[in-house]
């Protein structure tokens, strides 16, 4: 069986039209980021105490409420998971001592004596703990789109290795966009910051920069083959031939996490839905922002250079013209 | 050929070292599972009879994280604040103020806390020099001083935690230090907050307790003995050692002695103490320069008359201490099998001692120690021993024959004296004979209490015991009046640092505070651990079924390339007792994803190749050729990134990278050198390998 054989799409024709899809998707989640708040910081980065409780029969989540604030702990975020006997309760507060958990642990166990429950879960994060991760976690992964930068520039064009870094970051932030969208569409995603959301980026930095890498590596070779044509058309050609392993290697992937966010639990899902958004937009970042950027780079270059040459020719010979023709 | 030859002896050996680097997963695997159908009695006996298996297993398996499994992990920090406090001299309202102003600002800000504090002071017009130190000190003296405490106090943290754990008997607990006042504990498998809260968080409790008097003690093992022999539900029948290490057992004569004692007496006492040693002990181990080990006996004999004399206390009921080993008695021993030895003194066997040395303390393999634990923890034994003795294990652990052996130590349940009384400590050199010594002062209260004690009790020892673990048990040579007391006969400079440490923790309790508290009930963790492996088993094969429908021979090749990879990547981190997070099954997936990668970009070049109508063997040739540079260049950014990761990133995404770095340098090997060897020799013998 074949795929995607000897196709020849224009990939780099309408990149205009693409970058303002980007960019109008990036614009759009953030306003709806910063406008609903749709991601909410977990624990993890706050600082907070987090309860995952187990119950043996239903609940009703207004009948907890009450048990909780009769201790005081009004306000608290409280939410089932998947069933209505699995609970997440959460608040900012997280008292010395970490007693936070262990009070409202007692309160629902004398205000709800006839529904027996298990703590599957109980997390507390003080406030510098949670700005420490946060620091260190935009550092790391500013760190290694530094370090993609210097190796790439190094086995490639530099303006090759600035395209495939800014497309990078255009991965992270329609991620983030496309994630903050879907919480809103759909309230029962709840898709936060914490460590799996940081482990998805990680992993869809890694696996962008890896796409990215193919395509070009194909267009340094064929860039030394056709000498003689458009770089355009180079360009082109090169994403056309890789297109059946971008298609097979990414496809392959994305079952793999749909089958995780489908079958792979709670703790897994955050992780996978993050990274399925990621290898999308990593697949399509290698062509319409990597790649775009290096042919208007280009373009401009050869502009430049026709300008000057045209300058020149003003005063000596026209017959740069046609080089381009 | 040559060149192939080494691909398959580097491939075959590579496999094997995995899976001997992961048998003992899977064996503790089934271990446990078979424990598991187990209960009460027959799991004990089951432990016991595994015990070694079951040790060994559990500590060379792959770890799992507590994401995984289940369990604790908790971030401590030393509370500054509180400490400051503890070590002002006066504590005035404006002192108490300051500080919990310093406290909440501490809260959020990344300024040292000493800084916050010195600026804080300056604003109420007050310097370090009102609150610490003493009148000629400057204020510059004052503050590097507060700067060494402070540094201090996170080591005596450590080994307060580490001590506490480690009594609460949790498998493989984590203690790490972390920056200049964090303390990461990992405990595995606990799921009591609130005990564990208490276990790290409560103050550290120094005492001087008496150790018990060796005749009385010797005969409370014997009583224990007897109950084991009479109740056949106690007996330790199924011992798997065979060998009892007492030729190496080894006593340290570590002795108290007044540090104002002119040089003349200290080493006066000294020659004392070492003509004891020659005279009262044959094994006696110590660090003393000027100590003579005579141990012209060999080893048989010593063990002989050892276990003789072991045997004689039984028969007659005489005092041990008794130390004449007449020649009848060496035969009757000599008659003695090792299994009758064990029939008849259950308990001894478990617990050795040292007559020679004159103690009564019991030196304990560390495999059997649960099991001393048990029976003296049994209903039976408990009534049978004294109200005012108590058994209290050592802090560290020796080697012989290839064992750890634990010291323990029986000593009066009233302490003679807490460690509130120690102002400092201070571990040194004793320049007279190079010898580690500890120096220990008190206040005036307690030198006078100090002069009573070690006045009443010349030649008896005295423990030191932290938190219920005895650290030292020196013996008292003089009265020490004045409270300069100096112990020596430490091994090392390391143990002499420990000692003063404890002794510290007396004088300065660090405290700590939780700053972040994770427990995962063991359930989640299995919730996670299974749905995370199905759904990867699951997607796996659905990408091993695909290629193989779209390569045909090439994607079977590239499975099993896959499936060497997988066992690789765990047998690597098996060996380097990695641990497996969630975030590093991220890592795995990631690397899986990218294995299938390289087989994609070669068998697509491959494709390429023979549609442009090239032969096979060069198609395959040209085609790991040109798409080399793609893989090498995709895993090298990969993998330099996941190093910078590693370096910068906290806990978890360092378990990210670390899958990732053995994922991708496993993917590197197989796709170069595994699948490509397979299709080099499936052509040279004409084999038609079809890519789809």
């Amino acid at each position: 069986m074949r795929i995607f054989e000897k196709t020849n799409y224009d990939f780099l024709g309408k990149r205009k039209m693409f970058y303002l899809i980007s960019l109008g998707i990036i614009v759009i989640g953030f306003v709806v980021l910063l406008t609903t708040k749709s991601i909410p910081l977990g624990i993890d980065f706050s600082g907070g105490t987090e309860l995952q409780v187990q119950f043996e029969k239903d609940i009703d989540i207004s009948v907890l409420r009450d048990a909780i604030d009769d201790q005081g702990f009004t306000g608290m975020e409280i939410k089932t998971m998947g069933s209505e006997k699995d609970i997440l309760m959460r608040t900012p507060l997280q008292d010395e001592g970490s007693l936070v958990a262990d009070k409202i642990i007692e309160s629902i166990k004398s205000k709800i004596p006839d529904n027996k429950f298990q703590v599957l879960r109980s997390d507390k994060v003080g406030p510098k703990i949670g700005a420490e991760l946060r620091r260190n976690a935009i550092f790391a992964i500013l760190f290694s789109l530094v370090a993609i930068l210097i190796y790439l520039s190094f086995r490639f064009q530099f303006i090759f290795a600035v395209a495939s870094v800014i497309a990078l970051f255009h991965d992270v932030m329609i991620t983030i966009a496309i994630v903050a969208i879907a919480n809103v569409v759909f309230p029962g995603l709840r898709v936060e910051f914490n460590q799996s959301m940081l482990a998805a980026f990680l992993t869809l930095v890694g696996f962008s920069s890896n796409d990215t890498v193919v395509v070009f590596d194909r267009i340094r070779e064929n860039i030394k083959l056709f000498k003689n044509e458009n770089i355009l058309d180079v360009m082109n050609k090169s994403i056309n031939a890789t297109l059946s392993r971008t298609i097979i290697t990414n496809g392959t992937v994305f079952v793999t996490v749909v089958v995780l966010f489908i079958f792979g639990g709670e703790v897994n899902r955050s992780f996978a839905f993050t990274f399925g958004i990621g290898i999308l937009t990593g697949t399509y970042s290698s062509v319409f922002v990597a790649s775009a950027i290096v042919v208007d780079w280009k373009h401009r270059a050869l502009e430049l250079l026709k300008d000057k040459a045209s300058n020149r020719s003003k005063i000596s010979t026209p017959k740069v013209k046609k080089v381009n023709a | 050929m040559k060149k192939n030859l080494s691909r398959i002896i580097t491939t075959i050996v590579l496999i094997v070292l995995s899976i001997y680097f992961l048998y003992p997963t899977y064996k503790d695997y089934t271990l446990n599972k078979e424990l598991s159908k187990l209960s009460g009695q027959d799991s004990l006996e089951f432990v016991d009879k595994n015990n070694q298996e079951l040790i060994s297993a559990r500590d060379k398996r792959l770890k799992l994280g507590l994401d995984l499994k289940g369990g604790m992990y908790v971030v401590l920090d030393v509370d500054i604040v509180k400490l400051l406090q503890d070590m002002s001299r006066k504590k005035d309202e404006q002192l108490t103020g300051i500080l919990a102003e310093v406290k909440e600002i501490s809260k959020t800000s990344d300024e040292l806390i000493l800084e916050t504090f010195k600026i804080k002071l300056k604003e109420k017009g007050q310097s370090l020099k009102n609150y610490y130190g003493e009148i000629r000190d400057s204020e510059a003296d004052i503050e590097a001083n507060l700067t060494k405490e402070i540094d201090n106090s996170l080591d005596r943290a450590v080994e307060i935690v580490r001590n506490r754990v480690d009594q609460y008997g949790v498998a493989e607990p984590q203690i790490q230090k972390i920056g200049n006042s964090r303390i990461i504990v990992e405990l595995p498998g606990v799921s009591n907050p609130e005990e564990v809260r208490k276990l790290l968080e409560g103050t550290a409790l120094l005492e001087f307790k008496l150790v018990y008097d060796p005749q009385k003690a010797v005969k409370v093992f014997e009583a224990i003995n007897k109950v084991l022999v009479g109740d056949t539900s106690l007996t330790v029948d199924s011992l798997t050692s065979t060998k009892i290490p007492d030729d190496s057992l080894k006593t340290r004569n570590e002795s108290l002695t007044s540090k104002d004692t002119t040089k003349n007496t200290s080493a006066s006492n000294k020659d004392s103490l070492s003509k004891n040693k020659n005279t009262t002990s044959l094994n006696i181990k110590d660090s003393l320069k000027d100590k003579k080990i005579a141990s012209n006996k060999d080893k048989k004999d010593k063990k002989d008359t050892s276990k003789n004399k072991n045997d004689t206390a039984k028969d007659s009921d005489t005092s041990l201490v008794e130390t004449d080993t007449s020649e009848e008695s060496d035969t009757s021993a000599a008659q003695l099998t090792e299994e009758e030895f064990k029939a008849k003194y259950p308990f001894f066997t478990l617990v050795q001692l040292n007559q020679e040395a004159g103690t009564a303390d019991g030196y304990v393999k560390d495999s059997d120690k649960d099991k001393v634990q048990r029976i003296l923890n049994n209903e039976d034994i408990k009534a049978i021993i004294p109200t005012d003795l108590v058994f209290a294990w050592s802090n560290k652990t020796f080697d012989a024959e290839g064992e750890k052996i634990h010291v323990l130590y029986t000593v009066k349940k009233d302490a003679e004296m807490t460690g509130k009384v120690v102002t400092d400590a201070r571990s040194n050199i004793d320049p007279t004979n190079n010898t580690p010594i500890v120096s220990m002062e008190m206040d005036s209260e307690g030198s006078s209490d100090w002069a009573r004690i070690t006045g009443a009790n010349i030649n008896k020892r005295i423990a030191i015991v932290l938190d219920d673990v005895v650290y030292s048990a020196p013996v008292v040579r003089s009265k020490i009046t004045g409270g300069n007391s100096q112990i020596e006969g430490m091994a090392n400079v390391q143990e002499a640092k420990l000692l003063e440490i404890v002794l510290k923790a007396g004088a300065l309790p660090a405290p700590v505070q939780i700053i972040e508290e994770r427990s995962i009930g063991p359930s989640l963790g299995e919730d996670s651990i299974r749905s995370g492996i199905l759904s990867s088993i699951a997607s796996l094969v659905l990408i091993g079924l695909f290629m193989i429908y779209y390569y045909k021979f090439g994607g079977t090749v590239a499975d099993v390339a896959l499936i060497i990879n997988m066992l690789f990547i765990l047998g690597v981190m098996a060996s380097l007792k990695a641990t497996l997070t969630l975030p590093g099954i991220a890592g795995l997936i990631l690397s899986i994803g990218m294995s299938v990668d390289t087989n994609v970009l070669i068998f697509e070049r491959i494709r390429e190749e023979i549609r442009s109508g090239k032969p096979l063997k060069t198609a395959i040739e040209l085609g790991y050729k040109k798409a080399f540079s793609a893989i090498i260049d995709s895993h090298l950014t990969t993998i330099i990134t996941a190093i910078i990761l590693y370096q910068f990133g906290s806990g978890p995404i360092q378990g990210f990278a670390i899958t990732l770095i053995f994922g991708l340098l496993a993917n590197l090997f197989t796709a170069i050198v595994i699948t490509h060897y397979v299709f080099d020799i499936m052509v040279e013998k004409g084999k038609n390998i079809s890519f789809g």
